[in-house]
């Protein structure tokens, strides 16, 4: 695993499952509003005192968004960033709310897709 | 605005030396003539578009006959209150978004009714309309008007204190953001301007039409596309909160 780890990303494969899902992933994330109307929905935010990196919206855009946004040119240091959001801040329990029905947990759980293929994900053994 | 004056910018346009090519007049002939019907265009045919990629996008929900949904069917979703005891009005509306961010919502539904019935019933638009076509809707009297728009004013003004002041807002906020509410804003406080003929009228008036057409087109392209996509993605396509069945999915 720590082999895994170290390895350099295969922003090949990051581009490929991105493009797997790319309708959704691209409609959810331009017609995202920037409301906030989702913040608090999510539990993690209420109990982290309106942390505003616990809101929903911040999470899916700080995590496939960004990996989007480099067209899956992410590298170690990134993904591990991205595993913040994808994993600590959000336990994918898929009660979010959006006005206009985006489904933000399957973006999360995208991101952690893409995060995992890379050997990237939480270890609880260190 | 009428067929043969969308004729007489064109020939204006051939005849025109490239050195009178941006004046004034040149530029308010553009934007009252041509400009409003290609921008309609655009806004119609893209909106069409990209309505027909984004349902191209989902497909027919499927349901496997063979699994007997009886058990499961009995009750609504968690999300849509299962499982809990029967609530009252109040506790129900205490868990939606309006219970949760009462003024936001407010705040928005007057914007975006506003949005809506301003341009269509105003009275200025409408004789334009009625020269160009024939007829046209009722027009509200110019007072309601004006009180619409300032009620708009204020509630755009509400959204942009809480995207600069907001830290939850200022997380997810870039500056496209505040280009479409610009972009949204435009033509209404720049109608407005034009009313009072507060600055040089024949500029705001020009800005007024150039702003209104720049939204029109911005509609199927930017996020204000959202008008369509939440009745596809509230209504039609199933999620956790889908009104009605829904009957799509990704
Ligand atoms: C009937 C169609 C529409 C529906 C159902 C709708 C719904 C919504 C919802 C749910 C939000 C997020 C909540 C909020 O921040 O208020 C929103 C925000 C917004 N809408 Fe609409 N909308 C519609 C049409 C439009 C149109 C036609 C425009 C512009 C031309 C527009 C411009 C905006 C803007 C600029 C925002 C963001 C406000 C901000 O900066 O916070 N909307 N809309
Ligand atoms: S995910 Fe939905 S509720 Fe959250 S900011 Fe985006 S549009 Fe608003
Ligand atoms: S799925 Fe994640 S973001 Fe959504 S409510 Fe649950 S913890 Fe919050």
């Amino acid at each position: 695993m720590t082999e895994q780890k170290s390895a350099a990303v295969d922003t090949a494969e990051v581009k490929r499952m991105l493009d797997k899902h790319k309708a959704k992933m691209k409609m959810s994330l331009s017609l995202c509003a920037h409301c906030s109307l989702c913040a608090e929905s999510c539990f993690l935010f209420n109990a982290r005192n309106k942390d505003p990196k616990y809101m929903p919206s911040y999470k899916f855009i700080n995590s496939i968004g960004k990996i989007y946004k480099k067209k899956g040119k992410v590298d170690k240091a990134m993904l591990e960033e991205i595993s913040v959001n994808a994993w600590k801040r959000c336990v994918l329990c898929t009660r979010c709310y959006c006005p206009f029905g985006i489904d933000i947990p399957d973006m999360i759980a995208l991101a952690r897709s893409i995060c995992r293929s890379q050997g990237v994900f939480p270890q609880y053994d260190e | 605005m009428h067929c043969c004056e969308t004729g007489n910018a064109l020939t204006m346009v051939a005849h025109m030396e490239l050195s009178n090519l941006f004046t004034a007049d040149f530029i308010y002939n553009l934007a009252r003539g041509p400009l409003v019907w290609i921008s309609i265009l655009i806004c119609i045919i893209g909106s069409i578009a990209r309505t027909v990629q984004l349902l191209s996008y989902t497909r027919i929900k499927t349901i496997d006959p063979n699994i007997d949904f009886s058990s499961i069917r009995k009750k609504p979703p968690a999300a849509k209150g299962g499982g809990l005891p029967e609530p009252g009005l109040f506790a129900v509306l205490k868990g939606t978004i309006l219970g949760v961010s009462p003024v936001t919502i407010l705040v928005s539904l007057c914007f975006h009714i506003c949005l809506i019935i301003i341009p269509f019933f105003l009275l200025a638009h409408n004789l334009l309309i009625d020269d160009a076509i024939g007829f046209s809707l009722f027009s509200f009297s110019e007072r309601f008007s004006d009180f619409l728009t300032i009620i708009f004013l204020a509630c755009a003004a509400f959204f942009l204190f809480r995207r600069i002041f907001l830290a939850r807002m200022r997380a997810i906020s870039t500056f496209y953001d505040y280009v479409v509410l610009f972009i949204t804003v435009a033509p209404f406080l720049t109608g407005f301007l034009a009313y009072y003929q507060i600055f040089n009228y024949k500029i705001v008036i020009i800005l007024h039409m150039l702003a209104g057409e720049l939204m029109l087109v911005a509609i199927p392209f930017t996020k204000i596309f959202h008008m369509f996509f939440f009745f596809i993605g509230r209504f039609m396509i199933v999620n956790q909160h889908t009104m009605g069945k829904g009957s799509r999915t990704w």
